[in-house]
């Protein structure tokens, strides 16, 4: 069996900067971090690998210095893992790099699950599993919170907002994590050192049978023409009782009242 | 990027994040209650933090001194209790390291991994003072009977393996490496400290230990020069823990300075205020400049002992001054026992005594500094 895992390096920093110009993230000066959501797709991978013995390949695409998190990759359990970089590629939207991963995984070929983060924690979009599973024509199954192999089916548990859904897919398929799945590990000390006996495989923009058009900023549709946080304004004031018992009580009963409380049945 | 780079942003990645989840939110409980609560330990133990330092060839990660140090600044900023832990155990494989027999190399460092080891020179005759300790070793065929009594020693009674300054002969000063398995060797009393209080500090009791030669550190007579390195490396350790205290106050009155307010303006807008969190901010990056070039000396096989008192003897003061002056920026809060900065005058205060006091650095400073233009 064999597993693709795509991650992205995020900012450390929730204090993000954009950049006037770009409208893109600023990530001059921050150290980066495996996407959060990602490090739970990573770990369940590992533990399919654990039942399996399945090959987990791990990529992302990014420029040279994301070549840290696919180590620490490598370090977790990764057999092995490419770094897509190329200046072809810079600037692109979800749509192109969505395209480039889409290729990169039909060059490796033979894939049996391909896992994703949910989101990134940094651009939020949670596009990227659905554009890169139409890319590969595979199905998918978005913010899977369990996964287990039987045979060639995948039994998925999804927690949605009011319902609970059991998926049986059968592979291959393009499965993106929630940060319910699992519970990540460290990278351990030792294993990081170790990590160095396997190495991240580079492929360029040659590398791959990509059509110039859809790369980079030629091939990204969509455009930042601005961005800007949310004022925070108070509203709706209400002053609770003194008393930690009468306050208590009241807010339960705005809770009920408003819906977002509901009892036990 | 080099393979060392990326090992490094890897480490110090993961010990970040490892902080952020298991240490630091259970910094308080760790002083309250003098253990590693929730686990902590065994979490420690897991994720190989004991390899950090170890040479490769015996199973470990084989990281440099200045990575080693810059983690401990990052435990430390969590829980300065834990990074004193891990820096007296890192101390003690680094002389085995240096001076064990091969024998002994592999015998106890690929025990490293999972054994605390720990360092013991004082006794209730002698401390910084060797020459009066009463500790002694007797030859006797091919062995060494040990017999004495080491007490204050940093991870008594969690490390399982000790190094220990004994007399050889009346003036002789020599190390061995005993184990609590051997017969003979009791755990005693354990402190009952002001600060880092997560340590645990304590005795033990060597009646009649019998051991092999190969379990001399270096030769007979070595006792100085390895308690020296020993406190060499330990000082750079500790300019890492001091760093990590004074950065940890720093997060504390830049948060409360910016939240409260005084006459309706955040007090971090008051001059008097911000004199007190600069002072805080110039000790906290001296100490940090001091301990990473003794690091960077100790990786390049230069002399560091001056640059390495320095950070101890620079930081301690200036993280016990920076303490009081973040309690002062606090008020009634700084004053409190619910809240962290009391612990961390207790914890840096501390530091002024380990490893040597800070008279004994300034000693050490001066001689060096008259002996360079002798």
């Amino acid at each position: 069996m064999k597993i693709v895992v795509g991650i992205k390096q995020v900012p450390e920093t929730t204090n993000v900067k954009i950049n006037e110009k770009t409208k893109n993230i600023d990530r001059r000066g921050i150290s980066g971090v495996i996407n959060q959501y990602d490090r739970h797709a990573l770990e369940a991978a590992f533990d399919i690998k654990a039942k399996t013995g399945a090959e987990v390949i791990v990529m992302t695409m990014g420029p040279d210095d994301f070549v840290v998190s696919l180590q620490e990759a490598l370090a977790l359990g990764a057999d092995s893992a490419i770094l897509l970089s190329d200046r072809a590629f810079a600037g692109a939207d979800t749509l192109a790099t969505g395209y480039v991963l889409s290729e990169a995984i039909k060059k490796i070929g033979d894939v049996d699950l391909v896992l994703l983060g949910q989101q990134s924690v940094d651009a939020d979009t949670g596009q990227m599993g659905p554009i890169v599973s139409e890319f590969l024509d595979m199905s998918q199954v978005t913010y899977a919170s369990k996964l287990d192999v039987d045979g060639d089916t995948l039994r998925i548990k999804r927690y949605l907002e009011t319902v609970e859904q059991d998926v049986i897919a059968k592979l291959p398929v393009l499965v993106t994590v929630t940060d319910q799945a699992n519970e990540p590990k460290y990278v351990n000390v030792v294993e990081i050192a170790k990590s160095f006996e396997k190495s991240v495989i580079t492929w360029h923009a040659s590398d791959l049978n990509l059509d110039d058009d859809r790369v980079g900023q030629a091939g990204s549709p969509s455009v930042v023409r601005s961005i800007s946080s949310p004022e925070a304004v108070a509203k709706d004031n209400h002053k609770l009782a003194d008393n930690p018992q009468d306050a208590a009580d009241e807010l339960v009963r705005i809770l009920k009242d408003k819906n977002i409380l509901v009892e036990d049945k | 990027m080099d393979q060392k780079t990326i090992s490094q942003d890897i480490l110090l990645r993961m010990v970040k994040s490892f902080v952020k989840n298991e240490v630091a939110p259970y910094d308080m409980d760790i002083d309250h209650t003098r253990s590693y609560v929730n686990d902590l330990w065994s979490k420690v133990k897991e994720n190989d933090f004991l390899s950090l330092m170890l040479p490769k060839e015996y199973g470990g990660a084989g990281f440099d001194g200045r990575t080693t140090a810059k983690v401990i600044n990052e435990i430390a900023k969590g829980n300065a209790s834990l990074a004193v832990t891990l820096e007296g155990h890192f101390k003690s494989v680094d002389q085995i390291v240096k001076y064990g027999s091969d024998e002994l190399k592999n015998e106890y460092l690929p025990q490293a991994k999972n054994r605390v080891i720990a360092f013991s020179m004082t006794e209730p005759s002698g401390g910084s003072n060797p020459m009066g300790i009463n500790s002694h070793a007797e030859k006797s065929g091919d062995k060494w009977i040990i017999n004495g009594d080491k007490i204050m020693i940093t991870n008594g009674g969690l490390a399982e393996i000790y190094c220990v300054l004994v007399k050889t002969a009346p003036t002789e000063l020599s190390f061995f490496v005993v184990d609590n398995e051997m017969e003979g060797f009791e755990y005693g009393k354990q402190e009952n400290f002001l600060g880092l209080t997560g340590v645990p500090v304590g005795e033990i009791v060597m009646n009649n230990i019998e051991v092999d030669e190969s379990h001399l550190l270096g030769k007979v007579g070595m006792g100085k020069e390895i308690g020296d390195s020993a406190h060499d490396d330990a000082r750079v350790l500790m300019g890492a823990v001091l760093t990590g205290i004074m950065e940890h106050e720093l997060d504390l009155v830049t948060d409360y300075a910016t939240h409260r307010k005084a006459i309706d303006t955040p007090i971090i807008q008051m001059q008097g205020i911000q004199r007190k969190v600069a002072d805080i901010a110039i000790s906290k990056e001296t100490t940090k400049l001091l301990y990473q070039k003794a690091a960077w000396m100790k990786d390049h096989g230069q002399d560091y002992e001056e640059e390495a008192a320095m950070a101890k003897a620079y930081g301690s003061r200036s993280a016990v001054k920076a303490g009081d002056d973040s309690l002062q920026i606090l008020g009634g809060y700084g004053y409190s026992l619910d809240y962290p900065i009391e612990h961390l005058i207790r914890d840096a205060r501390a530091m002024e005594i380990a490893e040597g006091t800070v008279e004994k650095m300034r000693t050490a400073i001066a001689l060096k500094e008259a002996e360079s233009r002798a």
